[in-house]
């Protein structure tokens, strides 16, 4: 019964388990052959790649919600060289629409180097010129005269971009396409900014595809600056530096009640949009926001913080008569006014109306240099106030004992000559007589938006340098010497206070008797300051003095403040107060 | 003995048969390889299809967060100070001066505040895959129970 075929099904089954262990013995083989390691290394960066997440930059606002540095779309453009059809189409209109060279990018598109799948061609391409060639594109996908672009590829992203283009500049800063933050509020916060990136392994095979963890943007920031204020700031002083002449300029408006910078108007400015004309609009030592990085001898403005020294020493009192002789001696040498008359009596705040060198450089001798300049430091002169931006300058303030320091430096410095400061430092002083002698912290920053959260900043007062009551006296003062003698710098309706300073500017041969340093510093309303506007015209040629010339630029600028403040003149604001 | 191996013999089924059950029994595990190869292959590919899914649309969210701020840009461009100026002056609009605002006492007026850009945030982030597609078959079978009786898991 033995079947005689039954060899061949034997053989079948033979040679298939011959098969079988045959390719069971290949796939072990391939596995545990040396070359499979290499080959696995050889393979894995097809795998996937590692791709690092830039999180968008956060943004900038100003107080009412105006976006003063967003983001924008650009374009990288390259070529996927696999994808090429027609590569001389591709280069001439490389070279049509974003101006490359022809015979360059053709070489970059026929001879790639070894390996090499793609090449960039142009990076930061705007979206208009990029759209021209992506419709071109798509024009030419069925052309049959078999021109083609096809294997150019347009990879959108993020670039820096500021809607307002030079307004607020120095303050903002600008950022590079390398996003890196540079002056102002971009250097200053560039790591709140920026976010933190992140780097993960993207896998090509989609079984191995994960979730991409959440990469939160940077921080937005909402500034304490007011768009209107801003612009009317910086129109205010370029149209008086044109009207006066002068070689540069700054207004500082600051609510005095919490530090917060309403404006900062400074020159020159630029389109934060073209940062690379840094170089040709900042030349030289030429600072990029003077208001914070720039010292200078202010002259008679520093009366102010000398009066409210020597009154709140108790040095003075308001009622303290002075006879004025035009001269006093000072550490050996001799201190005349500004019109080198002698004014007879005055009370202190005739010393202010006046603006009488000799008269403060008294009150300084009589004080003595230990609490003169106890009190000017107790003011923040000579230190960083550490407002938030970048580059601030600490001025200069000598002190008995540094070797460059003379007695007749106390008669000096009283009037503002022979110290430097900054116009943010003489802003925070003045901010603590306006403010019942709370000296509050200049700052730009009024909140932080992060994980959809806003955390406002809360006012600080780094200092009491004078009492509230010399403060109130002071302020008296000032409303009183303003109304009497500095005309130019008054607003109908409004009482403000305020002082004028003109000061030489020092040079290698001494004081150059030609050129000043214009300043004006006030504020208002007088009984609830709501603002106070710090002005500097460096060097006018209409007049040296700043009664003709930084006087108006305040009342010019306060004329707007109480419009955009909303301010209504006193009378009808105390009746309003009354009424309530 | 003999006779021993006789009724051994009588009881032992057809070769036929014998031969018919072997190759039953291979078909039955040829048709339970290829249901489990079947099984494999479909749930590795919609794994696949989701992981492309996902793939694209995080690519989708990055474009609409990107196009969102380019979009947010070009409206600040549109109203930016110097924009808005220039659209006012030619309406006929000039900037008000101090001595041309009439003031009304308005009780309970509150003064404009500094913008709020605070936005509500979800209480734990989302998951978008799921949890089918994390779990093992333990995990999954042990989930499955516990949905199917509550009370198991208390």
């Amino acid at each position: 019964m033995s079947n005689p075929h039954a060899w061949r099904f034997s053989a079948l089954a033979f040679l298939l388990a011959l098969l079988g262990s045959g390719i069971l013995f290949q796939m072990v083989r391939i596995q545990t052959d040396p070359q499979a390691r290499a080959w696995l290394v050889e393979q894995d960066p097809y795998n996937g790649a590692w791709v690092t997440y830039y999180p968008a930059r956060g943004e900038i606002y100003d107080r009412n919600g105006n976006l003063l540095a967003g983001n924008q779309t650009i374009y990288e453009i390259g070529v996927d060289l696999q994808a090429v059809r027609d590569p001389e189409s591709v280069a001439l209109a490389a070279s049509v629409y974003l101006g490359l060279d022809y015979n360059r990018t053709l070489a970059q598109i026929t001879e790639p180097a070894e390996g090499i799948l793609y090449v960039v061609l142009a990076d930061h391409v705007p979206p208009e010129q990029a759209n021209k060639l992506i419709e071109l594109q798509e024009v030419l996908m069925n052309d049959p005269s078999g021109q083609s672009l096809a294997g150019l590829r347009f990879v959108p992203h993020l670039e820096r971009s500021y809607p307002e283009g030079a307004l607020a500049s120095n303050v903002i800063g600008f950022t590079t396409r390398e996003g890196q933050g540079y002056y102002g509020v971009e250097e200053k916060y560039n790591s709140l900014l920026a976010g933190v990136p992140v780097t993960l392994w993207v896998p090509s095979d989609p079984n191995r595809a994960e979730e991409l963890p959440d990469i939160p943007p940077g921080a937005t920031l909402i500034l304490t600056l007011d768009r209107q204020i801003q612009a009317a700031a910086e129109e205010t002083l370029d149209s008086a530096l044109q009207t006066y002449g002068a070689r540069s300029g700054v207004i500082i408006v600051m609510d005095p009640q919490t530090g917060e910078i309403l404006a900062m108007a400074v020159t020159p400015r630029m389109d934060l949009n073209r940062y690379w004309e840094y170089e040709n609009i900042f030349v030289g030592e030429t600072p990029f926001n003077r208001a914070i990085s720039q010292a200078y001898e202010p002259g008679s403005v520093l009366k102010v913080l000398t009066m409210a020294a020597a009154l709140d020493s108790g040095t003075v009192t308001p009622d303290t008569v002075f006879l004025d002789t035009g001269t006093i001696i000072v550490g050996g040498g001799y201190i005349h006014n500004w019109d080198g008359g002698a004014w007879g009596y005055q009370d202190m705040t005739g010393c202010l109306e006046h603006s009488l060198n000799v008269c403060l450089a008294w009150t300084a001798v009589e004080m003595g240099a230990d609490t003169f300049y106890g009190y000017m430091q107790s003011f923040g002169l000579g230190r960083l106030t550490g407002i938030d931006l970048a580059g601030e300058h600490p001025g200069r303030l000598k002190l008995p004992g540094d070797g460059d320091w003379y007695p007749i430096d106390l008669g000096t410095n009283a009037f503002g000559q022979g110290v430097a400061v900054t116009p943010i430092q003489m802003v925070m002083a003045g901010s603590a007589i306006a403010n019942e002698g709370r000296m509050v912290y200049p700052h730009v920053l009024h909140a932080i938006v992060q994980d959809g959260q806003q955390r406002a900043m809360s006012t600080q007062i780094v200092g009491r340098p004078i009492s509230p009551e010399t403060a109130r006296a002071l302020n008296q003062m000032l409303v009183e010497s303003l109304s009497n003698e500095t005309s130019l710098a008054n607003v109908p309706g409004y009482t403000l206070a305020g002082k004028t300073g003109t000061a030489q500017i020092p040079t290698a041969y001494g004081y150059d008797p030609r050129q000043t340093n214009a300043s004006f510093i006030g504020w208002g309303p007088a009984d609830d300051p709501r603002f106070l506007v710090y002005v500097w015209l460096e060097r006018p040629t209409a007049s040296p003095w700043a009664s003709q010339v930084a006087a108006p630029v305040f009342r010019q600028m306060v004329e707007q403040l109480v419009v955009l403040m909303n301010i209504p003149p006193d009378d009808i604001r105390l009746q309003a107060a009354g009424g309530e | 003995m003999d006779n021993v191996t006789g009724i051994a013999r009588k009881v032992q089924q057809a070769p036929w048969r014998v031969q018919r059950q072997w190759i039953g029994l291979f078909l039955l595990g040829l048709v339970v390889v290829t249901l489990m190869a079947g099984l494999h292959l479909s749930v590795t590919t919609r794994t696949a299809l989701a992981g492309r899914e996902l793939q694209i649309l995080q690519d989708e969210i990055l474009d609409a967060q990107r196009v969102n701020a380019d979009l947010e840009t070009q409206w600040a461009n549109l109203t930016s100070y110097s924009a808005m100026r220039e659209r006012a002056l030619a309406m006929g609009f000039r900037p008000a001066r101090a001595d041309e605002i009439l003031y009304v006492f308005a009780a309970g007026y509150q003064p404009p505040q500094p913008v709020n850009l605070s936005r509500p945030v979800p209480a734990a982030p989302v998951s978008l895959i799921l949890p089918a597609y994390r779990q093992s078959l333990l995990e999954w079978f042990s989930d499955q129970l516990t949905a199917s009786n509550p009370a198991s898991g208390r």
